[in-house]
């Protein structure tokens, strides 16, 4: 009996319809699908791309080597030199992420006490050879100048959730 | 015996104990701010509140005694109720820099604020700023603002440094922790007030801001700088070594370390440091491979062996070489036919060594120092000599012990000496002599009258009694009588006798055999009757011999010098091989205190550059030479060889006998006296920076009585000439009357006197 | 130095401790130093220390813990007033007024001519009388109004 069903099922191309007509409901639905890189997704201010260092408005650099975010990394892609600075301070000398290294998971950001390090909004870098993904403390700090304003709003946007 | 009851344990503790000191017995801790085991109770932070049964309000367990049958409770409600007040408190005031703070990771109050503090603060006020204060190279006071004021620091200068240098200024919200006039501390045991700080305020100078505490690797070690074989927690990171911490040890350094050793560290990777074997050729140094050097320095010593002879090589080596590098050493020599070897480098009388029955030691333990109540100290310049075991002596003293002096010096010690008698180095033999006379007619029931007679009744009215000789009298020309004379003096007194050792290995040389037999030559002869040929282990002559002036000419006038050292040194001058090798933290080895403790300890870091530990170099010097025994693997294959089933304690024996008593020398004129500073005892001291900034390491005066400055016409303050020899400094002179006459007092291993000759004997001074 | 008058004072002193707690004497010694100075500077501290044989911080730790020490010159005649509650109740404000105004300076200051300093004092004992002020130390006047006050600056001035 069993087989006498199928046998029509078939004959009538009742499973090709039958698939053919999702096909046809999809196509005429509303697409979900982005288009990148034409068209981007809406992002969080949470957002964990590429690092930067941040510097306070007088443009005094906001790092004071504490070395939290060295010894809470999970990956160790951070790498942090300290010394005294002429005027006392404490400030770094050499504060390095290997972004090889690196699993965004966002940690120094949040042991920062200072917010000095953060993660930005930005996810399109990429790197030709292996070192180019080795970011120094110059190359950190040019990316927070260069994004301070979107930083700072993002920030501020978290300030109630933290 | 009392019972008592904590969270519900009953403990057995000794009557007269308090709560903190029980309940730390039985395993449970209390939070506690200013209390210390090694100090006294202030009980001025008040973080230690506990609730006891039938007491109303909670009480301060540091400074509660115990009772029969009391009942405490450490964290019921109440108490971790006012434990979590009193944190409140002591945070009002304190800055939130942690990220910043180089105790940060290893701070009490760090640790206790997780325990008791709250997540917000509830203050909103502004909070007090006290000022930095600049208060020495070493100990950094510049955030202040930090201090809980729990007093640790100025009780440490006063009950253990015995000299109170900080002091807590003001009252209530305006007190703060200030030296006199914004002096610095000046204490050669101030470091340790970095380690009591339960806080940030008082940090290590040095090691601000170089790491943090988690990210440093630990190695144990001992130290190379002074006798009493303090332990060391070396800490490094990247290969480099960044601080030194005591090991607790209540038998040799209790829980404090001297600034010498916790210091020294700064001194290990300075510029001239040498990394590379370098050979003098033409005239001109040349960095060359170690086969070359070592081949260059083995064909040199074959060539004086077999055409001058052996016994035209002379070895030297400085006390505090290991264990190891002392017998490989002298195991070289005597493998070549040469029996000229010895790591005396400062002694001048060796009339003793074919007397003496063993290996000279401190005669007892370093607790036994502790346990005294009578001690007389010979020719020591304590404080600065041994500055663990002096402030025992201070702590004897404070307890009631009797400190006598007989020296040439009278240095304050800090601690309350009950007699001393200050002579001329010629006339030290004659007063140990005076005692022992007043001490023989003391038994007999006569009492001598003077400083002796008061010596000899002090030490004859004692029950463990202890003589100690210190540097200046084993340096002494008459040292085989003066030992002689400490060993009647001890027998007399029912007491022990002993030597505060000079450096880390004094013991150790003598078991490593590292001394001339019969045939051989000592130090000193070594380089009165200058050798062809030299073979230095760590040793910088003109700094570290007892007289400098023939040591360098011995040195210069030598066809060969084989120098093996950690340093580029004056040894450019006249050596021709320098070996590089490694300092104490980067070789493994072995030292044996003055007690006659036997510690061995592995490197910390790896060694720099080309360095190589001198054992190694040393073994393989025999290999090239085909001298037999030099087949070990590892410094432990070594140690083995000397100390295996050999039982040190046997080896130890101050007792000298047929010492002939001879008057010293008719001298004529002034007498030096020689103390080797605090900071200038050896290689890696001499460069270490913050020490040499220190008040201590300040460039040497001549000291003479005021009587006798009068008499050249010289004003206190003035330059003037000392010569010895050919030789002459220009250095200030300064009155001292607490010198006796006829001596003047010029500091030896210094550069600054390295122009001038012997340790003792005649010295000229005139208008510069 | 100390001077001949302060060590006997001192010497007196001592004769009411132990011979071997000399630094039972320091406060008596600072406050005979500061009678005959006016202040204490560190040098005199320094003296006290080594004539009672004690630590020279310690010798500055009491100095600086009581208020009445001068650490500083205080002109010839200090002027404290007390400023706690009674005698602000009192009209201890128009004292300290009436002062700034008639001397020309504030609490903690010293005339130019360095004749007189003003201090702020903690509870006399006295508050009947408030409010108070005291002259160096040891004269004490009460019931001050702006006439009396005049007139005991008056009276100073003479001296």
């Amino acid at each position: 009996m069993k087989n006498l069903i199928d046998f029509f099922k078939s004959f009538l191309l009742l499973e090709l319809l039958k698939g053919m007509s999702v096909t046809g409901k999809y196509f005429f639905a509303r697409h979900v699908t982005v288009e990148y890189p034409e068209e981007k997704t809406p992002q969080s201010f949470r957002f964990r791309g590429l690092h930067a260092q941040r510097r306070y408005p007088n443009g005094e650099e906001r790092c004071i080597g504490c070395k939290l975010c060295e010894a809470v990394c999970p990956a160790l892609a951070i790498k942090i030199e300290v010394a005294e600075r002429a005027d006392g301070t404490r400030r770094t000398t050499q504060y390095d992420i290997d972004l090889v290294k690196c699993i965004f998971c966002g940690f120094c950001e949040e042991s920062c006490p200072v917010d000095a390090i953060v993660e930005t909004r930005i996810y399109e870098y990429h790197g030709e050879n292996r070192g180019d993904l080795y970011y120094t403390k110059a190359m950190l700090l040019a990316n927070g100048d260069k994004h301070e304003a979107q930083i700072a709003a993002d920030r501020a946007a978290d300030a109630k959730y933290r | 015996m009392i019972n008592i009851e904590i969270d519900g344990k009953q403990i057995q503790t000794e009557n007269g104990s308090t709560v903190i000191e029980a309940a730390h017995q039985a395993g449970i801790s209390i939070p506690h701010f200013c209390y210390h085991k090694k100090l006294s109770i202030a009980a001025n932070c008040r973080m230690c509140l506990v609730q006891v049964e039938k007491a109303p309000k909670p009480l301060p367990a540091c400074a509660t005694p115990v009772t029969e049958g009391m009942k405490v409770f450490t964290h019921s409600e109440q108490a971790v109720k006012a434990q979590k007040g009193v944190m409140e408190f002591l945070l009002v005031n304190h800055p939130l820099d942690c990220p910043i703070c180089d105790q940060g990771g290893e701070c009490m109050l760090q640790d206790m604020s997780v325990g008791y503090g709250g997540g917000q603060s509830r203050y909103h006020e502004e909070k007090r700023v006290v000022l930095a204060k600049d208060i020495g190279p070493l100990v950094s006071a510049e955030e202040m603002s930090r201090c809980i004021n729990c007093t640790r620091c100025v009780r440490f200068g006063v009950e253990i440094a015995g000299q109170m240098e900080l002091g807590q200024a003001f009252r209530g919200e305006h007190a703060e922790i200030v030296s006199f006039v914004s002096g610095t501390v000046d204490s050669e045991l101030s470091g340790n007030m970095i380690d009591l700080c339960p806080v940030g305020a008082l940090t290590s100078k040095p090691f601000r801001y170089k790491a943090r505490s988690w990210e440093l690797s630990r190695r144990r070690s001992v130290s190379a700088h002074d006798s009493l074989g303090s332990g060391l927690a070396v800490q490094t990171k990247n290969n480099r070594v960044l601080r030194v911490l005591p090991i607790e040890n209540e038998d040799i350094n209790e829980c404090w370390l001297s600034d010498k050793d916790r210091f020294a560290y700064e001194g290990l990777n300075t510029a001239d440091r040498l990394t590379k074997p370098m050979i003098k050729q033409d005239g001109k140094w040349q960095e060359v491979e170690w086969q070359v050097a070592l081949e260059y320095a083995a064909n040199g010593l074959r060539h004086i062996a077999n055409g001058a002879g052996a016994e035209q090589i002379g070895a030297l080596a400085t006390a505090n070489s290991t264990l190891e590098e002392l017998y490989l050493l002298q195991k070289l020599m005597r493998g070549i036919g040469s029996d000229n070897v010895d790591f005396r480098l400062r002694q001048s009388d060796f009339s003793g060594d074919v007397k003496q029955q063993g290996a000279p030691w401190l005669g007892m333990s370093v607790a036994d120092i502790s346990r005294a109540d009578r001690l007389l100290v010979v020719g020591s310049f304590l404080r600065k000599d041994h500055p663990l075991l002096a402030a025992r002596i201070r702590r004897a003293a404070r307890k009631g012990a009797q400190i006598n002096i007989i020296h040439s010096a009278d240095d304050d010690l800090l601690m309350h000496v009950a007699h001393k008698a200050i002579v001329a180095p010629d006339a030290l033999v004659e007063a140990l002599t005076q005692v022992s006379k007043a001490l023989a007619s003391e038994k007999q029931g006569q009492s001598a009258s003077g400083e002796a007679g008061a010596i000899a009744r002090s030490l004859a009215g004692g029950e463990r009694v202890a003589v100690l000789l210190g540097n200046f009298a084993q340096q002494h020309p008459q040292a085989a009588q003066l030992q002689a004379l400490a060993q009647q003096i001890a027998a007399l007194s029912n007491g022990k006798f002993g030597f505060l050792g000079e450096a880390a290995n004094s013991v150790g040389g003598y078991l490593a055999q590292a001394v001339p037999g019969t045939k051989g030559m000592n130090a000193a002869a070594m380089l009165a009757t200058p050798r062809k040929a030299y073979v230095l282990l760590n040793v910088e002559p003109e700094l570290d011999c007892a007289d400098p002036q023939q040591a360098v000419a011995a040195m210069q006038a030598a066809d060969l010098v084989i120098a093996l050292s950690a340093y580029k040194h004056h040894a450019t001058e006249y050596a021709d091989v320098l070996l590089p090798i490694a300092p104490y933290t980067e070789t493994s080895g072995t030292f044996v205190s003055t007690e006659g403790r036997v510690q061995s300890f592995k490197g910390a870091v790896k060694p720099l550059g080309e360095t190589r530990p001198a054992w190694k170099v040393l073994r393989v010097l025999g290999n090239l030479l085909k001298v037999d025994g030099f087949g070990q693997d590892t410094s432990e294959a070594v140690r083995d060889e000397v100390l295996q089933g050999v039982d040190v304690s046997a080896k130890l024996n101050n007792a000298i006998g047929g010492v002939e008593a001879k008057a010293a020398p008719a001298s004529s004129g002034l007498q030096r006296v020689a103390d080797v500073p605090i900071y200038a005892t050896d290689a890696v001291v001499r460069r270490s920076a913050p020490l040499q900034a220190t008040a201590d390491a300040a460039i040497p005066q001549v000291r003479m009585h005021g009587e006798e400055l009068k008499k050249l016409g010289v004003q206190s303050g003035e330059v003037v000439k000392v010569g010895q020899g050919q030789g002459s400094v220009q250095l200030f002179a300064v009155a001292d009357d607490k010198l006796p006459r006829g001596v003047v007092r010029v500091a030896a291993g210094h550069a600054a006197t390295v122009a001038l000759g012997a340790m003792f004997g005649t010295i000229t001074v005139e208008r510069a | 130095m100390l001077s001949l008058q302060i060590t006997a004072l001192i010497d007196k002193e001592l004769k009411k401790y132990p011979a071997d707690q000399r630094q039972s004497a320091v406060m008596a010694a600072l406050r005979f130093v500061q009678d005959e100075k006016g202040w204490i500077a560190s040098a005199d501290m320094a003296d006290v220390a080594a004539y009672l044989g004690m630590p020279q911080m310690a010798v500055y730790e009491v100095a600086t813990f009581y208020h009445m020490y001068n650490l500083k010159p205080m002109g010839k005649h200090t002027l404290t007033v007390c400023t706690n509650l009674s005698c602000q109740l009192c009209g201890s404000g128009d004292t300290l007024e009436h002062l700034n105004k008639r001397l020309g300076i504030g609490l903690g200051e010293v005339t130019p001519d360095g004749k007189y300093g003003l201090r702020e004092g903690e509870c006399m004992g006295a508050c009947v009388d408030a409010p108070l002020l005291t002259i160096n130390n040891k004269k004490m006047c009460g019931r001050l109004t702006g006439e009396k006050i005049d007139r005991i600056l008056a009276e100073l001035d003479k001296q």
